[in-house]
């Protein structure tokens, strides 16, 4: 017996998504048995862009995603830098690593506080607060006047922050939800924080104007410099005092979501953050079925057998077609489903760590994993879970505020921020950066001076893509199975699983 | 029920923001009345996203005067918004559905441009968005459009798109629904976080703004010159015109459309005052026009104009 739910809409990520459960009767429990993905939401980047202007791709495909617009404007920059023939100049490639480094910080504390921990921490908590915070007697004062209001008829008066999912919040202890809720609070500035941090050098966010081909507009003066890094300091202690902590505190009291989500085990990354010389601080890489492979950009295939277009199935990128239709008979999703050697794969923070750590030879997370694994007396197959891809996120949020302080130092001064360049009257280039939420890649076509083809393949294309022609569910939609739910009307344990892989919809669309 | 904030409190956050956009003491006061009104929930929001990227969501996080914790917690009672709203699924649907019979005030923030030939492009609780928005635009007390997609279309209806994007106006002009004096429009890709809190405040606490008469944009936030207030001008006036991005001089022949826009980007700037797009010597790209990224031939940089057609003369991107 099985019965059928939807959470429609996924709130609380980026963009439009719904997720249909098939929910299995086991005794007096419930586990997910079939899920599937849906992508609600259509624009026509790829369409859009046709015959115009290469030059204006940076910019228009930042809109593509207000979350991570930054990862977008560096994809575009790197095919564009390919299709020139140049690569920026030492400054361009800072300041670009830069940019990118402070909306990762926005867009993973973003992620942990606002958007996923309110399916874990109750919030409702903070009415039995006694302490002395101020900030936290004023909220808990709101509180209980806008309960008043609701019980004299105050329509959600508690909103945004309920109603909710009434699923069970397993974690009793009153003073751990609300020491969560402060929390959420200062993310809300820390992010904001960073956001001022990639303004400084990128002109504004969301949509920086100040990305292009070659580098960057804004020349890096002294006080730019000490604008960002006076930011960043406050930031790191954020990030390791608290964000963390947190983390790894959320899951040794809720241990089970190390065995919840698990997925393929198939993870891709293209590696991320320009060292020059063609070396990235992050390495690039596959692994299948827990095996590591080197990457292979020429094996990835974008499946439309259940999308909403008519164009050609499983073409690569650099012949690729969106044809939209809507009524495609079968289609559910207007997602793409990529796939490498065939094979859906997980991208992420989780990709990113794993694949670097698996890398042969020397890299940069090898002992980190290591130490985590003994710290948290976890294994590699562990991290393939919930608890893994969150943990994955703060870790490397760390290794990249850490490696921003030495790009920092390495900016030379009132310095050209760009390498110059020629347009070109025909030329291909393909952008292959990793974005918060994982591998992402732009492959440019141009003739006659003017875009021919423009295609993106996303990271929440391959997480939350749907099945392809060989009724091989997406990476989430197979993650989603076994998922034990307490009260099919409620299933927040699904959700969590859907908001460990950070979703960012209009971006897997586009 | 309202928790005690004090006059001088509003009155504060109020000149705070009315200084942010070069406004007299009357906007300290109404901005003061507005948000008084506001705590009180009258009216409430309800935010919805269509063919949106979630940008003007994420720049409203930005807010800081008053900072975005104040204006969840306390300022403005927001009954429902995508990205913030603990509630999903039908919990989330049943918000939407009873504000939408709704007899009580509230405005309605739409965030994105709306697929007008091809409904089925944006989908929320196996509803079309446009079969969702229409009760909510018909009740509301009054809509703001929330960036430049929800304004005029933005990139979703740029030229070839295959989905008839169009703004909210536009929607609800071929819906037939009445927008002169209940929709508000702040462009800017994205929105500015204290335009949408400046025209909150301005709407409760004194009714509907002084508008463009076309482009339905409050004068107190749009009615200014980014190019005759713009700190490289002098440039302008002597002649000196950087050539590649990263110079100095004035940026209108590497494409600045600032002559076509009217914002407060050059006072106000952006991300709490750290930068702007021409402080960093990045062109304005016009996000804030009608005509934002509309065209083929009408590229942002003027590099390519020696190799391809364009659609413009110089003095098409020296006037309004």
């Amino acid at each position: 017996m099985s019965q059928r739910i939807r959470i429609d809409p996924v709130t609380r990520i980026e963009g439009h998504l719904a997720v249909k459960l098939d929910i299995e009767r086991k005794g007096t429990k419930y586990i997910v048995g079939s899920a599937y993905s849906l992508g609600e939401m259509f624009r026509g980047f790829e369409v859009i862009l046709k015959g115009r202007d290469p030059l204006d791709a940076q910019q228009i495909t930042q809109r593509i995603c207000g979350v991570c617009p930054i990862s977008h404007g560096i994809a575009s920059c790197k095919a564009q830098e390919m299709a020139y023939g140049i690569r920026p100049n030492k400054n361009g490639r800072l300041l670009q690593n830069l940019i990118l480094a402070a909306n990762y910080i926005q867009s993973h504390v973003l992620h942990f506080y606002l958007l996923a921990a309110l399916d874990f921490i109750d919030i409702t908590a903070i009415l039995k607060y006694r302490g002395k915070d101020q900030e936290l007697q004023e909220i808990k004062a709101w509180a209980e006047s806008k309960l008043k209001a609701a019980q004299l008829g105050e329509p959600y008066a508690l909103g945004p922050l309920l109603p909710r999912y009434e699923g069970d919040f397993d974690i009793k202890d009153p003073s751990i939800n609300i020491e969560f809720l402060k929390h959420y609070l200062m993310a809300l500035d820390i992010r904001r924080m960073a956001h001022e941090m990639g303004a400084v050098f990128g002109a504004k966010l969301p949509h920086a104007t100040a990305l292009v081909p070659g580098g960057c507009t804004q020349v890096p003066h002294e006080e730019r410099v000490l604008s960002y890094g006076s930011r960043l300091n406050l930031i790191k202690r954020f990030v390791e005092h608290i964000y963390l902590p947190d983390v790894k505190g959320l899951f040794s009291l809720l241990p089970e979501y190390w065995n919840i989500g698990r997925g393929y085990k198939n993870l891709l990354s293209y590696g991320v953050f320009d060292l020059g010389s063609g070396d990235t601080l992050f390495k690039g890489g596959a692994i299948i079925y827990g095996d590591y492979e080197p990457l292979d950009i020429d094996a990835i295939v974008e499946d439309v057998e259940y999308s909403r277009f008519s164009s050609p199935s499983s073409l690569p990128p650099n012949r690729g077609q969106t044809i939209p239709f809507p009524d495609k008979p079968g289609a559910y999703s207007w997602l793409k489903a990529p796939r490498y050697k065939n094979h859906p794969m997980e991208v992420g923070p989780l990709a990113r760590i794993l694949v670097d750590y698996k890398t042969p030879g020397p890299s940069l997370f090898k002992n980190l994993v290591k130490n985590l694994f003994k710290e948290l007396k976890v294994t590699e197959q562990d991290m393939y879970s919930v608890a893994g891809r969150h943990i994955a996120r703060a870790m490397e949020l760390k290794v990249i505020i850490d490696a921003a302080f030495e790009w920092l130092n390495d900016l030379d001064i009132d310095s050209a921020p760009a390498r110059d360049f020629d347009l070109v009257k025909k030329g291909k280039g393909i952008g292959l950066t990793e974005a918060p939420r994982g591998a992402l890649g732009h492959w440019l076509s141009i003739s006659d001076y003017k875009i021919d083809r423009y295609q993106c393949v996303v990271p929440s294309t391959w997480n939350f893509s749907p099945r392809d022609h060989n009724n091989l569910p997406g990476p989430v939609e197979r993650a989603l199975k076994y998922t034990p739910i307490k009260d099919p009307k409620q299933p927040i344990e699904a959700a969590r699983v859907v908001r460990s892989f950070d979703p960012c919809l209009a971006c897997a669309v586009h | 029920m309202k928790k005690n904030i004090s006059r001088r409190e509003f009155l504060k956050i109020g000149g705070y923001l009315a200084t942010g956009f070069g406004l007299s003491q009357y906007y300290t006061d109404v901005f003061a009345s507005g948000l008084n009104n506001l705590v009180s929930g009258t009216p409430k929001i309800i935010w919805l996203q269509a063919q949106s990227c979630s940008g003007c969501s994420v720049s409203f996080l930005n807010a800081n005067g008053p900072y975005i914790q104040q204006i969840i917690t306390e300022l403005v009672s927001i009954m429902f918004h995508p990205t913030i709203s603990a509630a999903q699924g039908d919990v989330a649907i049943d918000i939407i559905k009873n504000v939408s019979s709704a007899d009580f005030p509230f405005i309605f923030i739409v965030e994105g441009a709306i697929p007008l030939d091809m409904p089925k492009a944006c989908m929320i609780g196996e509803e079309t968005f446009e079969d969702m928005a229409i009760p909510l635009l018909k009740r509301a007390k009054y809509i703001m459009a929330a960036g430049t997609c929800a304004t005029y279309g933005g990139i979703p209806s740029a030229e070839g798109n295959p989905t008839g994007a169009v703004g909210v106006m536009d929607f609800m002009k071929n819906k037939n629904i009445p927008y002169k004096g209940r929709l508000v429009n702040c462009p800017l890709c994205p929105t500015h976080p204290a335009s949408i809190i400046g025209t909150l405040a301005y709407l409760a606490g004194k009714g509907y703004p002084d508008v463009d008469e076309k482009l339905l944009t409050p004068h107190m936030f749009y009615a200014h010159s980014v190019h005759y207030n713009c700190p490289r001008y002098h440039f302008y006036e002597k002649g000196i015109f950087a050539d590649k991005f990263g110079d100095e001089g004035c940026l209108f022949k590497l494409g600045c459309l600032g002559p076509l826009s009217y914002t407060t980007c050059p006072w106000r700037q952006w991300n709490g005052g750290i930068n702007w797009c021409i402080r960093a010597a990045a062109p304005c790209i016009g996000c804030s026009h009608p005509y934002f990224a509309k065209f083929k031939d009408f590229p942002f940089y003027r590099k390519g104009e020696k190799y391809h057609q364009v659609k413009y003369q110089e003095k098409d991107r020296t006037s309004k």
